[in-house]
């Protein structure tokens, strides 16, 4: 290409002098300046992939070509693990301090080849594990390439197999990274400590104060809240995709598929196996395989070769014995094929124990009890094991799937430690996602009745009726409960009356100005209410009596996590134009209450104001109607609760304005809460209304009983 | 060649050329000019040309590893729960539990957790069939020196309990004995072995204990952020701008209005600092109970039943030396954190914390849970009302079986229920009630409880139903009636008595509302209880007020699990005070559901023409019963209780169209409004 446009250059200077004979040169100059625009058009408009731009700005490079480090055989080792250590001794909190969004910041050294002073190499440089392990960090919100702004550090010298390094020369490897300092925040990653003869629980190399996340670790070698202890990571699971099964009955109640196992563990093994016939099942190494079969994916039980990974899936509970080490990578196959595992190690931490609940997906038996085991599993309830079954594979799906599940999981426990206040809960750790769905977290969840002294706070929402204000305020007013009233003038172009021309009431009256005619203005957290009982009224409902209001906050006390409201309505299934109807008539079920006269918890406003779904509270604004609809969804929808309706149903219509209420405006109406509830139920996913054939009225209510003993003897007059 | 070709060939090439300059510059720099990584951008980790080639770190040839099998002796390091404790010994449903006689001169605490741990599920007076040996070891530390006890084998299976800090006497080796002390220090603490109980002030009530303080679910607008725990015991608030200030309490700045509140007063601050020092577990208490939220700068002793509560819901454990940002993180926290820490608050102190007896009961569970394995407490019900208390792990070990759970686990109780008539007394069949009870199409089964001298009459003289119907003879007593049958197959029983007279559409309409109601009492007649200032004690009437707190168990819907609860929670003594005055069997399940749910018991409208056919209640015993209530009774219980449970209510649910001048055609329930 840059040929064609060297001699482009020259081009205009020939052609005045052109000849037909030319011809064929100027068409070969043509297709060359054509094939020039082809090509570069082809590599402007080429699809890049997204990665190409990172790609250079990454350095694309050897591992073989690393620099290599000469380790003296003199240098300093760091000390060993210190055992007392916890995160307020050992952890350097400091450096997190600067750390923006309560997100620790990860700094990776870059990798070096160490060889010791005759420049035989320390260990494999790195395996592709922890490669891919680097790589999901960096590639993750806690890098950061700044090492000076940095609160936790990961050497790229690879220790994950104990086996492949040698111990005292990759400690001193250790000790000379830059920021080491006794190893203060520094982070290690082992999935296979020790080493023949005794097997350490964990990582033999003498690190200081570094964190371990390893696999295997022993309650006498875990520093809880300081280590992580992490799985050990199985390559069958990138290697083989075992579909999810379905729970229910498998062809095996207990499976043994571990291949290296002690004498005396089989043999306790095959006499279960003699004890309970065919539902157990213990495999072996295959000692027949022809030659090619990759034995490890192979089980043999006698002559019998099954397939593993898959035969897990045929099994209820599938065994996993501790070896020489305590962490085992069947775990992981185990969990992967939504089997239980039994675990027989003792005091063996299980992986990320200190968040995740491993009595929802396993049973952990003592290694004593290993000849109990079969009655200690049958004695499960069905139910219960099917659950269990389903928790496994949640647990296998959420953190053990891959090495980068596995790295982004620590790092997530480190970062609760050092910013508790923002921590996961355990739901978000331990749900599996169909129950996040479907659970609901009530926000009152405590069974507590306010005490009546708090009184309610009445807040009017008014345009410009000024005489009908007056009159509900002079209502409500009457109320011994009543602490405050609030109204909020939503007229801008008019301003409220003067002081002096407000009813005089015996309680602070307050008016709140709003910057624009919204509906949403109603349910705003105004600083001004300070009860928790919210009494939300429209201007022109008059007809409600001191007693039904007072009795209407004693309801509000019972159930402050509700909306307790006067007139109440209904949502219905139109099978025939297959959506949601809003239906206003006289029925025997209530699933609404309107908010022009609702008590309801002062939390909802907030809800409403900041927490609202999707784009609901611009559709109220926009469309001028279906704030209480809103309101309905929004509280049944956190709360899981029905609405209570209280007193009977009577007139709620202003006097003055049934002149202009006329059919059609009613039928329009009617056709646009209908919409209000489908499109609410659309943002939701989920139609959160709860029905129920029940309203609530005084003890006394319509019984044969004086009048004038009754606590609340006006209710119900029209 | 012609002039306009000419022009064309030009035209054409020079619309090329500026295409190919103007398309081609670009790139071509680009490719020219490596690009430098901008300064500032994320280098990253490399990717390596090489990747395909690096090995893993795991070699499936390198099969490990026939090691010897490890010794099961204890290290020197102490104890944990697979090495120490032998769970062999423990057999059947419940932990069985053998506490140690108390040694001359008993202290009255000790005779109380001993009395306490007798009357409940978990006693039992041989030592050779307990599962856990109780040592209590309550006095001060300077008592004389207490002798090995006679069953100690080294300490297997021993828990010495011990509600003071102070290590448990020095006077023998504790062995392989667990340690139940307050507040343990995280240094010697054994997780997963030891329990940690809570350092208690030194009156602290046995049993009952003073609920919780908070009053409101979300905190008072004017409510101060934080409050302080002072060294002499005091408790000091500033407000939000001088907070900073309280910090290390150093005062280089002007304090602002600090307020000090003496010795034992509970503070009124939304969040209460607490230095990690272990003399200030105390206040960690103190706070719980006021529902101000602990924050504990890194506290150095263990948090009270650790093993089990979450108290990530419940309190803010962070670093002391952050406090700044500890401090822009309590300011900034969303509201509806803030509320559920605070609720959270009160539901932990109320449902472990509040009594001694709810401290040991609560050790006693944790261990049960340890020993149970697999079906021990779900985390769920350790961590939400009404706590593993009163959730019987027993019982079933899935919560969508209690009625607690269901918002929480999306589900909803089993849409049928079962008719409990318990005969009592001789006299006519209930066959109008059978009826009515079988025409609900909610009714999966009736089961009639003859416990009636005469034996009951034969198959034939029952009505044909369209359920089953079974009839189970010789139940004497009256608690009989709430002993979990295994025949009952649905979340909801209608406890019926042979008198009552009930209607198939009160019958549906109450179902329906119990439905929507699983935890509380679903009846039609109710009792409430009073205060008699006169006479200094409760009072209960049956008298028709504007109040109730009781339904009676004659017509009423309620879980099954109660029966659960009723005939293996409750203490011995409350059943056998029942048995003795049957009208107490109702007041007894009436205190049991509301301690259970905080809540009153729910009531419906009921036919005028049933309440005259029922004997009058509070005229003295005319009719065969039920009998008026005994006074002594309801005393008696919030004795046993250790406070008044009982919640009053002051509304009723009707049916949407109750009495609305309406055509009676469209009422669902028309019948309940018969005159």
């Amino acid at each position: 290409m840059c040929a064609s446009v060297k001699y482009n250059i020259r081009g205009p200077a020939l052609i005045p002098r052109m000849k037909t004979k030319h011809r064929i040169y100027y068409i070969t100059l043509f297709s060359i300046v054509l094939l020039g625009l082809i090509a570069t058009g082809m590599f402007q408009f080429w699809p890049h992939s997204i990665e190409s731009s990172n790609d250079w700005s990454i350095e694309k490079r050897s591992v073989r070509d690393v620099p290599v480090v000469r380790l003296p055989a003199d240098s300093p080792i760091p000390e060993r693990g210190d055992l007392s250590c916890r995160m307020h001794t050992c952890f350097d909190v400091y450096r997190c301090g600067f750390n923006p969004k309560n997100k620790i910041k990860v700094y990776i050294y870059s990798l070096k080849k160490y060889v010791d002073d005759f420049g035989v190499p320390v260990s494999n440089t790195i395996s592709r594990e922890y490669n891919e392990l680097l790589t999901a960090i960096s590639d993750s919100d806690y890098y950061t390439d700044d090492i000076n702004r940095a609160c936790l550090f990961v050497p790229s010298i690879d220790v994950l197999n104990q086996n492949t390094l040698r111990v005292k020369e990759t400690a001193q490897a250790l000790a000379q990274l830059s920021r080491w300092d006794r190893g203060t925040n520094h982070l290690l990653f082992n999935m296979l400590p020790g080493g023949p003869p005794d097997y350490n629980t964990a990582l033999d190399v003498p690190r200081d104060r570094a964190l371990l996340a390893g696999g295997g670790f022993s309650t006498w070698t875990y520093r809880q809240g300081y280590d992580v202890s992490i799985p050990v990571y199985s390559p069958l699971s990138a290697e083989v995709d075992l579909p999810e099964k379905g729970p229910g009955p498998r062809q095996y109640f207990l499976l043994s598929s571990q291949m290296a196992l002690h004498p005396e563990y089989r043999e306790d093994l095959d006499a279960l196996q003699a004890k309970h016939g065919d539902s157990v099942l213990v495999l072996d190494k295959c000692t027949n395989l022809s030659e090619g079969v990759l034995s490890v994916r192979k089980r043999c039980y006698k002559h019998q070769v099954f397939d593993y990974p898959q035969v897990l899936q045929e099994a209820t509970f599938c065994v996993v014995l501790r070896g020489a080490r305590l962490g085992q990578a069947v775990l992981s196959d185990v969990l992967q094929a939504g089997c239980v595992p039994v675990v027989i190690a003792d005091s063996y931490i299980l992986p990320f124990s200190e968040v995740l609940d491993w009595k929802r997906a396993s049973v952990v038996v003592p290694e004593e009890k290993m000849s109990d085991m079969y009655s200690i599993l049958q004695s499960i309830p069905q139910r219960q094991i099917e659950e269990m079954q389903r928790q496994a594979r949640w647990f296998w799906e959420a953190y053990f799937q891959s090495i980068k599940a596995i790295a982004l999981a620590t790092l997530q426990i480190i970062n609760d430690r050092i910013y508790p206040y923002a921590a996961i809960s355990y739901e978000e750790w331990n749900d599996p996602p169909t129950v996040k769905w479907s659970s609901v977290s009530n926000p009152l969840f405590l069974p507590l009745i306010p005490p009546q002294s708090q009184g309610f706070t009445a807040i009017v929402l008014t345009y410009d009726r000024v005489e009908s204000l007056f009159r509900v305020i002079t209502e409500v007013s009457k109320v011994p409960s009543l602490s405050k009233l609030l109204v909020v003038w939503n007229n801008q172009n008019k301003n409220p009356p003067e002081e002096s021309l407000w009813p005089k009431i015996r309680v602070p009256l307050k008016v709140v100005k709003t910057a624009e005619n919204k509906l949403s203005n109603r349910f705003f957290p105004y600083d001004e209410i300070e009860t928790e009982a919210v009494l939300a009224i429209d201007d022109d409902i008059i007809m409600l009596t001191s007693d039904e209001l007072q009795f209407g906050y004693e309801v509000w006390r019972e159930f402050p996590d509700r909306l307790v409201g006067y007139p109440g309505r209904l949502h219905l299934w139109d099978h025939e134009m297959s959506k949601w109807k809003y239906e206003s008539e006289w029925t025997n079920e209530v699933s609404m209450v309107l908010t022009g006269a609702a008590f309801y918890h002062k939390y909802f406003n907030y809800l409403y104001t900041y927490k609202m779904p999707g784009d609901i509270k611009n559709w109220v604004d926009a469309h001028m109607n279906c704030e209480d609809i809103a309101m309905n969804f929004l509280v049944a929808n956190v709360t899981g609760k029905a609405v209570i309706k209280v007193t009977p149903r009577k007139k709620f219509k202003c006097p003055e304005c049934t002149a202009i209420d006329g059919l059609s405006l009613d039928q329009t109406h009617m056709v646009e809460r209908s919409e209000c509830i489908n499109k609410f139920a659309s943002v939701f996913g989920t139609m959160p209304l709860k029905v129920v054939e029940h309203r609530a009225d005084p003890v006394l209510y319509k019984d044969d009983f004086p009048e004038k003993l009754k606590s609340f003897p006006n209710i119900g007059s029209l | 060649m012609q002039s306009w070709r000419r022009k064309s060939l030009w035209l054409a090439l020079s619309a090329s050329w500026l295409l190919l300059v103007l398309l081609g510059v670009s790139p071509l720099l680009r490719l020219a000019v490596p690009p430098r990584p901008l300064p500032g951008a994320p280098q990253g980790w490399p990717r390596w040309l090489d990747t395909e080639l690096l090995q893993s770190f795991f070699q499936p040839g390198e099969l490990p590893e026939e090691s010897p099998r490890p010794s099961r002796a204890p290290s020197s390091n102490g104890c944990s729960w697979e090495a120490c404790f032998d769970t062999s010994q423990c057999r059947g449903g419940s932990l069985k539990v053998f506490v140690y006689p108390a040694a001359e001169p008993t202290s009255e605490i000790h005779r109380r957790i001993l009395a306490s741990i007798e009357g409940s599920r978990y006693h039992t007076s041989n030592p050779g069939e307990a599962c856990l040996l109780l040592f209590l070891s309550l006095d001060a530390p300077a008592a004389e020196a207490s002798p090995v006890p006679p069953q100690w084998n080294g300490g297997k299976n021993h828990l010495v309990f011990s509600l003071h800090p102070a290590p448990c006497p020095k006077t023998f080796q504790l062995g392989q004995a667990m340690v139940a002390e307050a507040s343990p220090t995280v240094d010697t603490f054994r997780r997963g072995f030891d329990v940690a109980l809570p350092l208690l002030p030194e009156a602290h009530p046995f049993r009952g204990g003073a609920p919780g303080k908070l009053q409101q679910h979300s905190p008072h607008p004017g409510e101060t952020l934080l409050a302080l725990a002072e060294e002499r015991g005091g408790w000091r608030t500033a407000g939000t701008d001088s907070s900073t200030c309280l910090w290390d309490g150093r005062y280089e700045q002007d304090p602002g209005p600090t307020q000090t509140h003496p010795r034992g007063t509970l503070p009124n601050a939304t969040f209460c600092l607490i230095p990690g020092r272990r003399s200030d577990a105390l206040r960690f208490l103190q706070a719980l109970q006021a529902g101000c939220i602990p924050v504990l700068l890194s506290p150095r002793w263990e948090l009270p039943f650790s093993e089990v509560i979450d108290w990530t819901k419940a309190a803010i454990i962070a670093d002391k030396r952050l406090p700044l940002q500890v401090l822009a993180a309590l300011q900034e926290m969303p509201p509806a954190r803030v509320l559920a820490l605070r609720q959270q608050t009160q539901f932990l102190w109320d449902a472990y914390f509040s009594s001694v007896e709810k401290i040991v009961h609560t050790t006693l569970e944790t261990i049960q849970d340890r020993v149970f394995g697999a079906s021990a407490h779900p985390s769920l019900m350790w961590n939400s009302p009404p706590g593993a208390l009163l959730a019987l792990p027993t019982f079933s070990r899935s919560p969508r079986d209690f009625p607690f759970y269901h918002l929480q686990q999306g589900s909803h109780p089993v849409g049928r229920f079962s008719a409990l008539i318990w005969v009592g007394a001789p006299g006519q069949l209930p066959l109008k009630l059978i009826q009515a009870v079988a025409g609900s199409q909610h009714c999966a089964q009736i089961l009639v409880l003859w416990s009636s001298e005469r034996p009951p009459p034969p198959k034939e003289k029952w009505p044909k139903t369209a359920v089953p119907l079974t009839v189970t003879e010789g139940h004497r007593k009256v608690s009989d009636r709430f002993f979990p049958h295994g025949t009952i197959s649905t979340d909801a029983i209608l406890s019926l008595d042979a008198h009552t007279s009930l209607s198939t559409s009160e019958v549906d309409f109450a179902f329906a509302v119990w439905q929507s109601f699983p935890e509380r009492m679903v009846g039609f007649l109710t009792w409430s209880h009073f205060w008699d200032e006169a006479q200094g004690c409760w009072g209960y009437t049956a008298e028709r007020a504007n109040e109730f707190s009781m339904v009676l168990t004659t017509a009423t819907f309620y879980h099954r699990y109660y029966h659960t609860l009723f005939t293996h929670y409750l203490p011995k003594a409350l059943r056998s005070l029942a048995e003795e005055a049957p009208t107490c069997v109702d007041v007894l399940m009436n205190f049991l559901v509301a301690s259970v749910t905080k809540l009153p018991p729910i009531t419906m409208p009921y036919g005028k023409q049933h309440q005259e056919a029922r004997p009058p209640l509070a005229s003295g015993g005319s009719g065969p019963e039920p009998q008026p209530p005994d006074p002594d009774c309801i005393n008696l219980m919030a004795a046993g209780f250790g406070h008044m449970p009982l919640v009053s209510s002051r509304l009723r649910l009707d049916p949407v169209l109750f009495k609305d001048p309406v055509s009676v055609l469209r009422k669902k329930y028309r019948s309940l409004e018969k005159p």
